[in-house]
């Protein structure tokens, strides 16, 4: 008894004292205010689904994976309603980035309409208030599994890549400890090694996607399984990519006008795949990344990945209104930014 | 269907966190805060600071106002968020010792939210990651000592990231910016 009364008064004694405490200019709380004063009213879910707690980790992680372009930073990875694998990853940096006035376009390969795509971008919808679209050129907030929209993203646009393996050591050095040493070493010998033997083996560089690149001439990348067309668009860019897997628990980032180099040598040089005598069987569109659709007869069918761009030529063709923006690869397959492509 | 409303709260930290991505994202580009002043301290401490962080700050009110979050108050050479909402000579001694990460963990480097006059005064040079060629800007109420410091400090991929606020304003220099004093 005599240890309660003890602490009881010390209690009154430290709630006295923090009611003399001048509280400055900020709004420090008042011991004395009930509970049920500082609660907020009920809700059945935190906006955008993650709780603040959960959020303030993600945007500290993103801030240092800005600041340290290509840096794999650790963080949490909360359990989400839908298992690791299916773009947990990004769409948790999704969810701690988002805010009422945002427009979110999720693709899956290129496509906004696949399962994937379509299940998240209704989840975020709904536990965020956005409006959706499939307009890269409207959207603020772009997330993607392994695509980059065939229209220029501009500056203030946010591009969230979903990623498998973050590590692009991964298949060289299984243990992370170690890769962690060689991402501080900038020791990438064995990654140069990899696609030395594949040049004596096929006589080209035959990773095809996740193509490893460094990043501020510093950090080796894997920039998400992206084919090697979409490469290209991360260097010196205008928008912001942040890359985040979930169930690695791993997320990194590309700030915008940021030097990306894919790998190769001095006479053996990076290329990206051949669009050329490729059509798009449905608008006619020539040098974008088309989907193969395999014929009965032996032959190939094609039509472009990017289904966003590919409804806004099928509406230019129906004499419809539409804005199109300027692409990263003009109709002649040249990249925008002359030179860096070498041939 | 769940009634998804945005607390107060909430839609402070979003757009406080907003400002911050996008001003580390575009070096020298001032982006605004919802509050200014001291609030605006007090806001970005809300937005980053919790149990999971450490944090040190000169100021008593404001440091306060971090323990109530949460935060626990080290040192400055440990602590990986401080906050200065005036910066003078004095502290350049404290800062000198403030983490810049290792080699293994370079993330693991402070944060500096230092409150300075955005548009006026010293002019800076910028260029690096987010800055397309170069970026000329001004930066008053610092004392010029605190820039040589900073390049002193940063060696890449080590260094600290810093946030300048002015009022309702936040300008990024994350430690891949190189700052020449014109």
């Amino acid at each position: 008894m005599d240890n309660t009364k003890e602490t009881m008064s010390n209690i009154e004694k430290t709630l006295s004292d923090a009611e003399e405490t001048p509280s400055d200019d900020l709004s420090i709380v008042n011991p004395k205010t009930p509970l049920s004063a500082l609660a907020h009213p009920h809700k059945d879910y935190s906006y955008a689904f993650l709780d603040e707690f959960a959020k303030r980790e993600i945007r500290r992680r993103i801030l240092k994976a800005i600041a340290i372009p290509g840096y794999q930073v650790p963080y949490a990875s909360r359990e989400m309603p839908m298992a690791r694998g299916w773009g947990t990853g990004g769409l948790q940096v999704t969810l701690s980035l988002v805010g009422p006035g945002d427009i979110v376009k999720v693709i899956d390969q290129g496509d906004d309409d696949s399962v994937n795509a379509a299940n998240l971008r209704r989840f975020i919808a709904r536990m965020a208030g956005v409006k959706t679209t499939a307009n890269p050129l409207e959207a603020t907030l772009i997330q993607s599994r392994h695509r980059i929209p065939e229209e220029r993203l501009r500056e203030g646009q946010a591009l969230i890549l979903q990623v498998p393996v973050p590590e692009p050591l991964r298949h060289i050095e299984p243990s992370m400890a170690k890769t962690r040493e060689m991402h501080a070493d900038a020791d990438y010998a064995l990654m140069w090694l990899v696609l030395y033997e594949q040049l004596v083996r096929y006589g080209e560089f035959v990773t095809g996607a996740s193509y490893p690149v460094i990043v501020n001439e510093r950090y080796l990348m894997s920039p998400s399984p992206i084919p090697r067309w979409d490469t290209p668009m991360l260097h010196q860019a205008a928008h912001l990519t942040i890359l985040s897997a979930g169930r690695e628990k791993r997320l990194y980032a590309v700030p915008p006008y940021t030097d990306v180099h894919p790998l190769e040598f001095d006479d053996v040089y990076f290329q990206v795949e051949s669009q050329a005598d490729r059509v798009c069987r449905l608008t006619g569109a020539r040098q974008k990344f088309m989907n193969e659709i395999p014929q009965p007869d032996g032959g190939s069918l094609f039509s472009l990945s990017d289904t966003g761009y590919a409804g806004k030529l099928l509406k230019r063709l129906q004499d419809q209104d539409v804005v199109i923006g300027e692409t990263y690869y003009d109709e002649n397959g040249g990249f925008y930014h002359a030179g860096y492509l070498k041939s | 269907m769940a009634d998804i409303q945005i607390t107060t709260q909430e839609a402070l930290t979003q757009q406080v966190f907003a400002g911050l991505m996008w001003a580390l994202s575009y070096p020298g580009q001032a982006y605004p805060l919802p509050d200014d002043g001291l609030s605006a301290f007090s806001a970005i401490g809300e937005t980053l600071v919790d149990l999971e962080t450490s944090y040190f700050t000169p100021h008593a009110g404001l440091d306060r106002y971090l323990s109530q979050l949460g935060g626990r108050s080290k040192s400055p050479n440990e602590a990986l968020y401080q906050f200065y909402p005036t910066l003078d000579k004095s502290d350049l001694a404290n800062l000198r010792h403030a983490p810049t990460g290792s080699y293994l963990v370079p993330d693991e480097s402070a944060t500096l939210v230092i409150g300075a006059a955005i548009g006026a005064g010293r002019g800076l040079r910028l260029s690096g990651p987010g800055i397309q060629g170069e970026n000329d800007i001004s930066i008053g109420d610092l004392p010029l000592e605190f820039w040589a410091l900073r390049a002193q400090m940063r060696a890449y991929p080590l260094g600290w990231d810093i946030f300048l606020v002015g009022n309702d304003r936040v300008l990024g220099l994350p430690r891949t910016t190189h700052v020449e004093v014109l």
